[in-house]
């Protein structure tokens, strides 16, 4: 790695400042696995690293009329929190399939939605959750929804000056069901081929809602609005599945890599999108809710 | 240049160290516990495993200033003199290593593993050391050392 | 033999307390006192000319102790057999990743930065990756002058072998038996199929790391991650051109060797580093050097052409193996891929052969060995090709091999008369355990490998044992630990023919000035040579103990026995182990030490066989190939140490399904584009099938207690089964490596658009 500066700033502002002052030149790391990686491969030098540890009102999650998850809870943290586990089990399941125990221990979901890598898989949860991010800077706070906040190839609308604090995720409606489906066809610890995440809920027999995004299947995690449009309102039938699952096909713009070809990760979209939404129906016809 | 000071092994240390200096080179040339190995440098093949305040990390993605303060637990830290910690002892007994290179770091995987749940099925011992990379045992003898340390099936 | 207490024991390794605690020592563990680190400077181009190299920025950096290129080293080449690779590049680079200059300083971000500062002009030539296309007149020549290369004479091994016949070609080997036109027109039918398996690493999760240090009065200490330190030390010396003597290799665990760690690989470099800067000097290899410019496996095209009669009966076999051999022919221990020679007629009765293999230098990483070299892909085209043939047929597999493969008093088509063939036996142990005429679910299919492989009986081991007065026995060995447990089947072989408890034996690693000459790990020959070498130290010593016996019971030796550790007079009178002792330290005759040399005579006369069958679940969704269980079977002698002898087996196995499924050295334009673990996947805990062992044992073994090898058997099949298995389940015929999901659905979907 080339040489730099690393600090620990006590307070949200204390980091806030020291970003300004730095812009470009200063990074924050969380986690750090993701970036001590970039870093050693001298892809990305920052000469200052401003390490987020001691912000401890980042870990905290809390639920009232909707979950709040702080951004530096870690996957282990939403994979084991009980708050997670009920009030968001799509989540709670995406977070357990990352990576590694060790990776799980020190990634960050703040970090995760800022590093936005395509072949996460936090972010197509959130995306099916709904989920809005909190953001603090010199300018005051604001809330994005997920779906705009990922405008390009690891590229967010974060500014240089700004932190991501929170992850705020309504509650879902009873009668709710979600699926998260990771397609890993050569080692189980590896980036998915494609990874679907969807939430369905259902009312009198008809699919009220419905969220479905993905992972590895473009330049960004994409949200498959193609794929909702032509469901909601309809019977959950097997057919109705899959011909809105088919639909997909047209919008993914997957990247080949070591884990399949384009077409390949195309043709997989379409299983896995109709595989994702015939679970989250059962499990929404079940009850709802049940991990 | 800065100074940092955290616990290893249940010892207070203090050093300076340039701010880019990695964990696990910290523990290796600063401090001489050459039981952490490096493998892959990228976080996936687990030799470089150490506990930070219990929790397994990759010491070769993590920044030693990234520890100030807390508690590291290397494989040097799991006997009590010559007394081997029942996983050190099972991983003998049933053959849970053969070149030895990745060994540290797995036991020190499962020893995080079975402390957060003493009594894990074979399922969970699978998909918790799926990180620890082994290529000599194919992993069958790892988890049978795990489970009969769990199960107190240890020491002739 | 009577009642055996130390064989059959399942021991854990001796060496397990240093394992398990981190006090193991493996070579980038080793520091010296103003130690160095060395780094080096790697070739970006695949075929160049190196036009200048400006050192002077490098040098100036503070820090930097030593920056040398191949101007200021003595001109020489090295390699495990052929000596083609120079210690740096001289003149022309021919791989990406070539080292072409390296740095001595005080810390590795030094080393790296001035690195960095090293200035290369090179003249890019045209390169040629491929190795038809290598071979063709309009190709690049990679080596001007290959006939100036030196190797040791080549053994009489792999029928007519010759150097460098033709431009680009390292080896060329032909084997012949019988008339091939005759068995042709004795056949019914006759078929030919290609294969290609890619290449692959040996993923051993210690990268190579050695250590020089050079003192005052010249002896030169070397620490370095090679399975067979004495043919190190030999490498070492001819590369330094000094006296073998001058040169000692410590002792060092290994790290996984796999065949990967038989060679230099950067140690000659790191000794001249330590001699340019006056410092002992360490180089660790990181990852991404080891999977770009290591000695991963040979990539092989393989073609087969088989006749048969109308029942399925092998009349004639034509076998062309073409290995790419990368740019230096360096980095194996002979002249030809034997294993992949050898296993190009399989387990079979073949009256008609020809088997030719060429080994093709291309502008890529050059090729080492890996556990069984070159038999896991011949055994892939081959295996793969006898299924198409019985399919085509309309034969079962399983019938098809029982029909074919060789029974005792048969000669094998490569002329060797094994005694005791139990290949018939291990095959249907295996067809058994997998329930192969039961009936399957659909998309589930059942897919057999078989190979054969006798126990490594070559070279010279030798072993020294010491019995001290306080009852332990040290034995001494040559050989490196790379964690077979070979150091614990050797103890065991101390106690029991000592009649000692294994608790007081210890297996000490000793380094080349102390232990007796070794050849070291490689071949399946450790448990054998080292264990004759290791039994001869012992009778010695029990000879010696007795004779010293007789002294104190005041009769001759011949009339005293040792039983029990006992010793008994013939007149009745005894004396126990610890009265001995005590007797014998007052008398000053503990510590005794005696050696024990062991040269492979003759050839072995038994082999061994595994056969192995996948059972495979395919998702006609997505192509995936799930592998539902893995029965091995294995025609062994005595075993030594089940636990030992089974962690062999298992991990074996493991890394064959790897080359299967999961593992991929991509090299794309000359680059290794798989160029960490991230990329180029190893199986993990959670990749593993159900696993069934079945041992078919005998007491027919050459080695030890009629012991046989284990080592490189069960990781060789593995792809074969699955390309099998993958066929039976839902059709599909894969005819390269490795299956993966997306291969099984393109094939698939072909098929569903062929109907």
């Amino acid at each position: 790695m080339n040489p730099f500066t690393y600090t620990e700033p006590a307070t949200i502002d204390e980091a806030i400042a020291t970003l300004s002052r730095y812009g470009e030149e200063a990074k924050l790391i969380a986690g750090g696995t993701g970036l001590i990686n970039l870093m050693k491969q001298r892809l990305v030098n920052p000469g200052y690293l401003v390490g987020l540890r001691r912000l401890s009102e980042l870990t905290k999650i809390s639920f009232d009329r909707g979950l709040r998850i702080g951004a530096l809870c870690t996957h282990r943290t939403l994979e084991t929190s009980a708050l997670v586990r009920e009030h968001a089990p799509l989540l709670a399941e995406a977070a357990r399939q990352v990576a590694t125990i060790r990776i799980r221990t020190m990634a960050t979901i703040g970090g995760a939605v800022a590093h936005a890598d395509p072949n996460q898989d936090l972010p197509p949860a959130l995306i099916a959750l709904d989920a809005r991010v909190k953001l603090r800077s010199p300018r005051g706070e604001r809330e994005v929804p997920i779906d705009s906040f990922f405008t390009g190839y690891y590229e967010t609308l974060i500014q240089p000056d700004e932190i991501v604090t929170e992850l705020a995720i309504a509650s879902a409606p009873p009668a709710s069901g979600h699926a998260f489906l990771k397609f890993l066809p050569q080692t189980a610890d590896d980036y998915a081929t494609v990874g679907v995440a969807a939430m369905v809920t259902i009312d009198r027999g008809r699919i009220a809602d419905v969220r479905v995004a993905l992972g590895a299947a473009a330049s960004t995690p994409l949200r498959a609005t193609v794929v909702e449009s032509a469901l909601r309102g309809q019977e959950p039938t097997a057919r109705r599945l899959a011909e809105a699952a088919a639909l997909v096909a047209d919008i993914v713009d997957p990247i080949a890599d070591f884990r399949g070809s384009a077409e390949y990760k195309r043709d997989m979209a379409v299983v896995f999108v109709r595989r994702a939404l015939a679970q989250a129906v059962t499990r929404a016809q079940a009850g709802g809710r049940g991990v | 240049m800065r100074k940092i000071q955290l616990r290893v092994n249940g010892e207070t240390i203090a050093r300076e160290v340039p701010d880019q200096r990695l964990l696990v080179d910290f523990l290796r040339y600063d401090l001489g516990l050459t039981g952490t190995k490096e493998g892959c440098s990228v976080g996936v093949c687990g030799a470089c495993t150490v506990l930070l305040d219990g929790q397994p990390v990759s010491s070769c993605l993590a920044l030693v200033a990234m520890a100030e303060g807390c508690e590291v637990t290397t494989i040097e830290g799991l006997a009590q003199g010559d007394r081997l910690h029942p996983l050190q002892q099972a991983f003998i007994e049933y053959g849970g290593f053969q070149c030895g290179i990745c060994t540290p770091g797995q036991i020190m995987a499962s020893k995080a593993l079975l402390d957060a749940n003493p009594h894990p099925t074979r399922d969970q011992i699978r998909e918790w050391m799926m990180g620890n990379l082994c290529r000599c045992t194919g992993y069958y003898k790892i988890i049978e050392s795990i489970q009969a340390a769990a199960e107190g099936k240890t020491g002739s | 033999m009577g009642i055996l207490r130390s064989i059959g024991q399942a021991a854990g390794h001796v060496e397990g307390p240093a394992k398990v605690t981190g006090r193991a020592r493996y070579s980038a563990d080793v520091t010296l006192p103003g130690m160095l680190w060395g780094k080096t400077l790697r070739s970006p181009f695949p075929h160049a000319r190196i036009v200048s190299i400006d050192v002077a920025a490098a040098r100036a950096l503070p820090g930097v102790h030593a920056v040398v290129t191949a101007a200021d080293l003595p001109e020489v080449r090295i390699g495990r057999f052929l000596r083609d690779i120079p210690v740096l590049a001289l003149e022309h680079v021919r791989f990406i990743g070539e080292k072409v200059a390296a740095v001595a300083a005080e810390t590795p971000e030094a080393a790296e930065d001035a690195v960095r500062l090293i200035e290369v002009e090179y003249e890019e030539l045209p390169a040629v990756f491929d190795p038809l296309e290598a071979m063709g007149a309009e190709a690049p020549r990679l080596h001007e002058h290959a006939e100036r290369y030196e190797h040791p004479p080549v053994p009489p091994i792999g029928g007519d072998s010759k150097f460098h016949p033709f431009t680009n070609v390292c080896s060329q080997n032909l084997f012949r038996r019988g008339d091939l036109k005759l068995g042709f027109a004795d056949a019914a039918r006759t078929f030919e199929h290609s294969f290609f398996v890619p290449p692959v690493h040996q993923g051993y999760i210690e990268p190579h790391a050695c250590a020089a240090a050079i003192a005052s009065d010249g002896k030169i200490d070397i620490w370095i991650s090679n399975k067979a330190p004495f043919i190190a030390r030999r490498q070492l010396a001819l590369a330094f051109g000094v006296e073998e003597d001058r040169v000692r290799v410590n002792s060092t665990s290994i790290g996984g060797d796999f065949g990967g760690k038989g060679s230099l690989m950067d140690c000659a470099l790191c000794y001249f580093l330590a001699r340019a800067s006056g410092r002992p000097v360490k180089m660790v290899m990181n990852y991404t050097e080891e999977l770009t410019a290591g000695n991963p496996r040979h990539s092989a095209s393989i073609t087969f052409r088989t006749g048969v009669t109308s029942d399925g009966r092998i009349t004639a076999h034509q076998a062309k193996l073409i290995f790419n051999c990368g740019a230096y022919g360096a980095f194996i221990p002979l002249h030809f891929v034997h294993g992949g020679m050898h296993a190009a007629s399989g387990p079979y009765r073949i009256p008609h052969m020809e088997i030719e293999a060429l080994r093709v230098y291309t502008n890529t990483v050059p090729r080492g060995h890996y556990r069984a070299p070159g038999a896991p892909q011949t055994a892939f085209a081959i295996e793969s090709h006898m299924d198409m043939i019985a399919r085509e047929l309309s034969i079962d597999p399983l019938e098809f091999r029982l029909r074919n493969v060789l029974i005792d008093g048969d000669e094998s088509p490569m002329g060797e008369r094994w005694q005791h063939i139990r290949c018939r036996e291990t095959l249907m142990a295996a067809a058994e355990a997998a329930a192969w005429n039961s009936p399957k679910p659909p998309n589930v299919g059942h897919g057999i490998g078989m190979y054969e492989r006798a126990t490594g009986a070559f070279g010279t081991s030798g072993a020294t044992l010491t019995v001290d007065a306080d009852s332990t026995l040290t034995l001494v060995t040559g050989a490196a630990d790379t964690g077979t447990g070979s150091f614990t089947v050797l103890g065991q072989m101390v106690a029991e023919e000592l009649q000692a408890p294994l608790g007081e034996v210890v297996v000490l690693q000793g380094d080349t000035d102390t232990a007796e000459w070794e050849d070291g790990a490689g071949g399946s020959r450790l448990t054998h040579m080292a264990g004759q070498a290791t039994l001869v130290a012992a009778r010695e010593v029990k000879s010696a103990l007795i004779a010293l016996a007789a002294r104190r019971l005041d009769c001759a030796p011949e009339q005293v026995a040792m039983r029990e550790r006992r010793f008994i007079a013939s007149d009745g009178r005894e004396l126990d182990w610890e009265s001995f002792l005590s007797w014998a330290a007052e008398h000053a005759a503990l510590p005794l030490t005696r050696a024990g040399s062991y040269v492979a005579g003759h050839p072995v006369e038994v082999t061994c066989y595994s056969a192995q069958v996948a059972e495979v679940e395919v998702d006609r969704e997505t192509g995936q190939v799930r592998l539902r269980k893995i029965v091995t079977a294995h025609d062994v002698g005595t075993i030594i140490n089940p636990l030992t002898h089974q962690g062999q087996i298992e991990g074996g196995l493991i890394q064959g399904i790897g080359q299967a499924m999961t593992e991929h050295l991509q090299v794309r334009d000359g680059a290794v584009t798989t160029a960490h673990l991230g990329d180029y996947k190893l199986p993990t805990a959670m990749d593993i099938p159900e696993l069934s062992t079945v041992l078919v044992e005998s007491p027919t073994g050459p080695g030890p207690f009629a012991g046989k090898a284990i080592g490189e058997m069960s990781n060789v099949t593995p792809p074969a089964a699955i390309a099998n298995a993958v066929c039976d389940a839902v059709g599909v015929r894969l005819m390269d490596l490795p299956v993966t999901a997306e291969k099984v659905y393109a094939g698939l979907r072909a098929m569903e658009k062929r109907r």
